[in-house]
């Protein structure tokens, strides 16, 4: 069942703040949608930057995202949401989490259970390491604001964790406040971070 | 974020299985019904991956030893 929630992203062109819609438990059609838009726009993107000369390591490393097979693979599963967040009728960003099935590794809260993070993304259009003028800011924080409300109502303290693309690294570390675990090689050799519950108190402030 | 929309249920336990929820609600944090929700979760997702015919192992963390968890 679908639940949708008003929430507010910044319009980077007006600075002013817009209303958007969260989702959650998104359906089939609104995947496809978003799929439909990102990846044409995605993939042209792509085409500008190899053509403009860009090195690969700085080519969108989520550009093989499926959300339409993320989708199929997780339905059913009550272990499993997928939220999105709707703004001029367009999908400005998704996630896929799963509430069952991991558990912490930062000392202090090891073996307790965790919101896991397994896909996190803005719209294409969002991201300013592919366009020079995106349209809004906020997404990201939003739903990750959104996994730790998640982890509070599973009674997980707002504890998550996640696996990061090299490009978010950053993000993860110095933005949102987590802690970084190191490269984990049953993980492609990603960086795995964790939130503990002082730092999701922090990053919900 | 707004809290889904629950049912309730009564449920009959042995003395055994309410010992093992209730250890398992201190060591965890969780109230037993946030326990049996995500004990529910995982045995969906097990039963799922052995009806594939995959099998459920343990890996020790240091010998890598693995051993198959015995499923009903």
């Amino acid at each position: 069942m679908s639940e949708r929630t008003q929430v507010h992203l910044k319009d980077r062109r007006t600075g002013t703040l817009v209303e958007a819609i969260l989702i959650d438990g998104v359906t089939e059609e609104e995947v496809q949608a978003a799929e439909l838009t990102w990846k044409p726009f995605l993939e042209k993107e792509i085409r500008r930057m190899e053509a403009a000369g860009v090195p690969k390591e700085r080519l969108p490393q989520h550009r093989h995202w499926d959300w339409r097979q993320k989708y199929d693979a997780i339905e059913g599963y009550a272990a499993y949401q997928m939220f999105a967040i709707e703004c001029e009728s367009e999908m400005q960003g998704m996630m896929l989490v799963s509430t069952a099935g991991k558990v912490c590794r930062v000392e202090s809260q090891k073996g307790k259970s965790l919101v896991y993070v397994h896909f996190l993304a803005a719209a294409p259009w969002n991201l300013a390491s592919i366009v020079t003028e995106p349209r809004f800011s906020l997404v990201g924080s939003i739903l990750l604001a959104t996994a730790i409300q998640l982890s509070i109502q599973e009674e997980f303290s707002g504890r998550i964790g996640l696996h990061s693309l090299p490009q978010a690294d950053g993000w993860y570390a110095h933005d949102c406040g987590m802690t970084d675990l190191g490269c984990d090689a049953t993980a492609h050799n990603l960086r795995y971070f964790e939130m503990t519950a002082e730092q999701a108190s922090e990053f919900l402030k | 974020m707004i809290t889904p929309a629950r049912k309730t249920m009564t449920l009959n336990l042995t003395e055994a299985e309410m010992k093992a929820l209730d250890e398992l609600s201190v060591t965890k944090d969780m109230s037993k019904t946030a326990v049996l929700r995500q004990a529910l979760r995982l045995y969906q997702m097990v039963e799922a991956r052995l009806t594939r015919g995959e099998k459920l192992f343990f890996e020790h963390d240091s010998t890598k030893e693995k051993a198959e968890l015995m499923m009903i």
